[in-house]
């Protein structure tokens, strides 16, 4: 117990530090690496843990970043209020699509929810009159109680806390019953069955976290880049989230952050080659899916684990 | 107006019933889905292009180095990534073809540009008027192509003794081995083979759509067909590719051109829920 | 026999053609061991499956404790205290033994997804408790001394007793045991005989075992059935069994038609 409130201790002071250290740009960086992680964190809990292939990732977030912006135009809803209710919503959407588990499976699975990303999108294109077709829409600027967030360092104090609950939260569930029963799952359906698990329902509900954690990280998304572009919400982008979970390590939360630290810097160090970094990342999700399908996160826990094996012998 | 419609969508028919083959033809053969596949037709011909274009070689020469390249590429796939992949994960092998293609659409992005090439049609793509019906003779020659590789792959398949010890070898390994097939010859033969149909295709898909790195988006659409026809038949593929190009043409036709993509993809969820063994495979059950 | 805690009436599953099961009846009464023999193919397994919800009858029908069960889904079935082995062992593979027991008793403990995502003192509580019967299960099959091991990392035979251990976690009134002692040694048969007489003596199961090596059954069950081609072709003590003509034109026929293949 101790060592969590210290660990929690540390984690809040280098929260309030790091604003103090860090530039504007940086801060919108930091930003835009929890709202990524929080987005492929859904993509941990239905694929890596509960092991059902999603491609529906691109539609969650494009819904969760539509959501609140067409609430706030056109009923005047604050946008932190239509980020929460969009999320319900497609945490709902999420539920639904995870019914479709109760027939379909694997390579089946992973042809619907891409089906399912290229009707969303195809949506949000033709919809013209509610949002903006093909051109795309504005994201509204977040207020609370008469305080504007539009920068990264204003958004910091929002985002980070959010995206850092939701961990906590995902954290603590993946380490419960229904955390093991999505394992379980994803091992043997007939034996989770047989020991009570209820698959079709543990599957659904997995759905809906990572349509819940999609929207909630769409919205925050959206209010990084301030503008909701259609062609960002497609099956590309739908991959592009599972490399980062895959880079990453796509069995923790902790995975889903390395993840996506490498996917938001890496372009800040390859400006000379923007042309070649879909192909860098392509590249990435290819070399880890043959080499290293856990990702970076297992490659730091077997160097732990050499590392620790080498102590106990020395001990012994 | 029925007519013409129905005429033409034969046409984007035999295009998905195209791409269908070479998923059936891989998943039949080797027990994968090659969700990259549809990127492999536009790197086909991306190759005849770059031959053409770049190194400056005549059309058909061309045609025939990227029908070579085409043989490396499935071979690299095969030996680099399937064969170190024969153990893994569903999952694994799934994400791993994701990225094969990916690999493939982001590396024509980086060289050649995002944007859209011209490509020359194989034969004369005026319309000729048949009967009161407009029918273009490139258009014909997918038909015929699409029509003429089913053939060649059904007798292949049904007709001969390897083509059965391929199944053999895809249905039971250690059984393939004992009667001498084998069976990391037999799967790098068809990844070739698929690799070869998708330049095949790509070569006579390209000047219908606009040939760019997202043209491999394509892929879905074959995908589709090949659900349709159940997955493991290649007559299905075939019947699946034409059914999705005249259910596509009807609602572009009589609802809205807009929608037409939406209710093909529509059309894809609601078969994979209803049939998931499509409109003629059967169904097989899993034994514990 | 009036009041079994099993009743299988009738029962007919055919697969396309395949007739797995054909009109067989079985009754299995409260705190008796029971088995299921028969050659290879005999459709032991698919009794299992029937009763167990993965595969629905064609006709006839199971009935558990008074209620009709066949057609249930199976976690509704283990639910209502019937629990099982597989033929091929369908572990948890990436998970430690004792998280594979814990599996088996989460659903008695387990709270509501809040109080999981909160980790409150009652979810310490509970996750404490679960370990304990998992540690305690284990010891019981005689995995003591092999909690953390991964349940893929474990010996054949040990499996197999982690296999038990995981189905008792759902407390079950009945256990179903599809060839338990395939490609165990004899030493692991007798180990495994006496882990199920002391499992109905203390905690007062059920059992019915499948097997096609009489061995097992012979020294344990008070009653066996015999099926073959989907059909009962003959059930009493493990006397009567053994000198029906019925079986052992079964059993030799079989002996016979592997002994002119090999």
């Amino acid at each position: 117990m101790t060592v969590r409130l210290l660990f929690g201790a540390v984690v809040l002071v280098i929260f309030f530090a790091a604003p103090h250290f860090l530039a504007e740009f940086q801060l919108f960086q930091v930003c835009l690496i929890a709202a990524t992680a929080l987005v492929v964190l859904g993509i941990v809990v239905v694929t890596g843990i509960a092991g059902q292939i999603s491609l529906a990732q691109a539609a969650f977030v494009g819904l969760g970043g539509y959501g609140p912006a067409i609430l706030a135009a056109r009923y005047g809803v604050p946008v932190w209020a239509g980020i929460m209710i969009t999320a319900v919503v497609v945490g709902a959407v999420g539920y639904a699509l995870g019914q479709l588990t109760l027939r379909v499976s694997g390579h089946y699975l992973a042809l619907a929810t891409m089906a399912f990303t290229a009707i969303v999108q195809l949506a949000f294109i033709h919809s013209d009159a509610v949002t903006g077709g093909a051109v795309g829409m504005q994201m509204p600027t977040l207020e609370i109680s008469g305080k504007t967030f539009a920068s990264g360092g204003t958004l910091y104090y929002v985002v980070l806390p959010v995206v850092g609950v939701l961990f906590l939260a995902v954290h603590n569930l993946i380490h419960s019953p229904v955390g093991r029963a999505f394992a379980a799952i994803r091992q043997s359906e007939t034996a989770a069955a047989a020991m009570g698990i209820d698959v079709l329902a543990h599957k659904s509900a997995a759905f809906a976290a990572s349509g819940f954690l999609g929207a909630i990280g769409g919205g925050l998304l959206g209010l990084l880049s301030t503008y909701l572009d259609p062609s960002q919400f497609g099956i590309t982008q739908a991959v592009y989230y599972l490399a980062v979970a895959v880079v990453g390590g796509m069995q923790s939360p902790l995975g889903a952050i390395v993840g996506s630290a490498v996917f938001v810097l890496v372009p800040e160090f390859l400006q000379a080659f923007q042309t070649y970094l879909g192909l860098v990342f392509a590249l990435l999700l290819l070399v880890f899916i043959v080499l290293r399908p856990n990702g970076l996160v297992s490659l730091a826990s077997d160097l732990l684990r050499i590392v620790g094996g080498k102590q106990q012998r020395g001990a012994a | 107006m029925l007519a013409q419609v129905l005429v033409s969508s034969i046409t984007a028919g035999a295009v998905y019933a195209l791409i269908a083959l070479g998923f059936v033809l891989i998943h039949k053969g080797t027990g994968v889905v090659h969700f990259g596949y549809g990127d492999q037709v536009t790197f086909g011909a991306y190759l005849v292009l770059i031959g053409q274009a770049f190194i400056g070689l005549r059309f058909d020469v061309a045609v025939a180095g990227a029908l070579v390249a085409s043989v490396l590429l499935g071979a690299i796939i095969y030996l680099a990534f399937m064969w170190p992949l024969r153990n893994a994960s569903l999952l694994a092998r799934i994400i791993a073809s994701l990225a094969l293609g990916t690999v493939l659409r982001e590396f024509l992005r980086s060289y050649m540009g995002p944007n859209a090439w011209p490509f020359p049609f194989l034969l004369s793509s005026t319309s000729v008027p048949v009967g009161g019906v407009l029918i273009v003779p490139a258009n014909l020659a997918i038909v015929g192509v699409a029509i003429a590789v089913l053939v060649a792959l059904y007798l292949i398949f049904d007709r001969t003794i390897y083509g059965k010890a391929i199944l053999a070898a895809c249905e039971n390994s250690t059984g393939a081995s004992l009667v001498g097939v084998h069976v990391s010859t037999v799967f790098l033969l068809i990844w070739i083979l698929a690799s070869v149909l998708a330049t095949v295709a790509g070569i006579l898909v390209a000047p219908l759509l606009t040939l760019s790195p997202d043209m491999g988006l394509i892929g879905i659409k074959g995908f589709t067909a090949a659900v349709l026809g159940g997955f493991n038949s290649l007559p299905g593929a075939v019947a699946g590719g034409i059914a999705l190009g005249i259910l596509e043409a009807l609602a572009g036709t009589y609802v809205s051109s807009a929608l037409k993509d939406m209710i093909s993809y529509a059309i894809l969820i609601a078969v994979i829920l209803v049939r998931p063994q499509g409109l003629f495979g059967e169904l097989t059950l899993k034994k514990v | 026999m009036t009041s079994a805690l099993l009743t299988i009436q009738n029962l007919t599953v055919r697969f396309g053609g395949l007739v797995a099961l054909d009109d067989v009846s079985l009754d299995i009464a409260p705190r008796s061991i029971q088995a299921v023999i028969g050659p290879n193919g005999a459709g032991k397994s698919t009794l299992i499956n029937v009763a167990t919800g993965i595969y629905g009858a064609t006709s006839g029908r199971v009935d558990y404790d008074g209620a009709r069960i066949d057609g249930r889904a199976p976690h509704a079935i283990s639910r209502l205290g019937i629990a099982r082995t597989f033929q091929n062992t369908e572990l948890f593979g990436e998970m430690s033994a004792l998280e594979n027991v814990m599996i088996g008793a989460d659903r008695h403990m387990c709270g509501s997804y809040l109080s999981s995502a909160m980790h409150g003192p009652a979810y310490w509580r509970t996750e404490q408790a679960i370990r304990a019967e998992a540690r305690r299960l284990l010891e019981l099959v005689g995995l003591g001394n092999d909690t953390d091991v991964e349940a893929a990392a474990l010996p054949f035979g040990k499996q197999r007793r982690l296999e038990i251990a995981r189905a008792l976690a759902t407390r079950p009134r009945l256990l179903l045991l599809d060839e338990p002692a395939a490609g165990l040694r004899s030493a692991e048969i007798d180990e495994l005989n006496s882990i199920l007489l002391d499992l109905r003596a203390n905690l007062g199961l059920t059992i019915l075992v499948i097997d096609h090596v009489m061995a097992l059954v012979m020294a344990i069950s008070d009653h066996i059935t015999v099926l073959n081609f989907g059909r009962k072709i003959a059930e009493g003590s493990p006397q009567e069994v053994r000198s029906s003509p019925e079986v052992i034109k079964a059993y030799l026929g079989e002996k016979a038609a592997h002994a002119s293949h090999s």
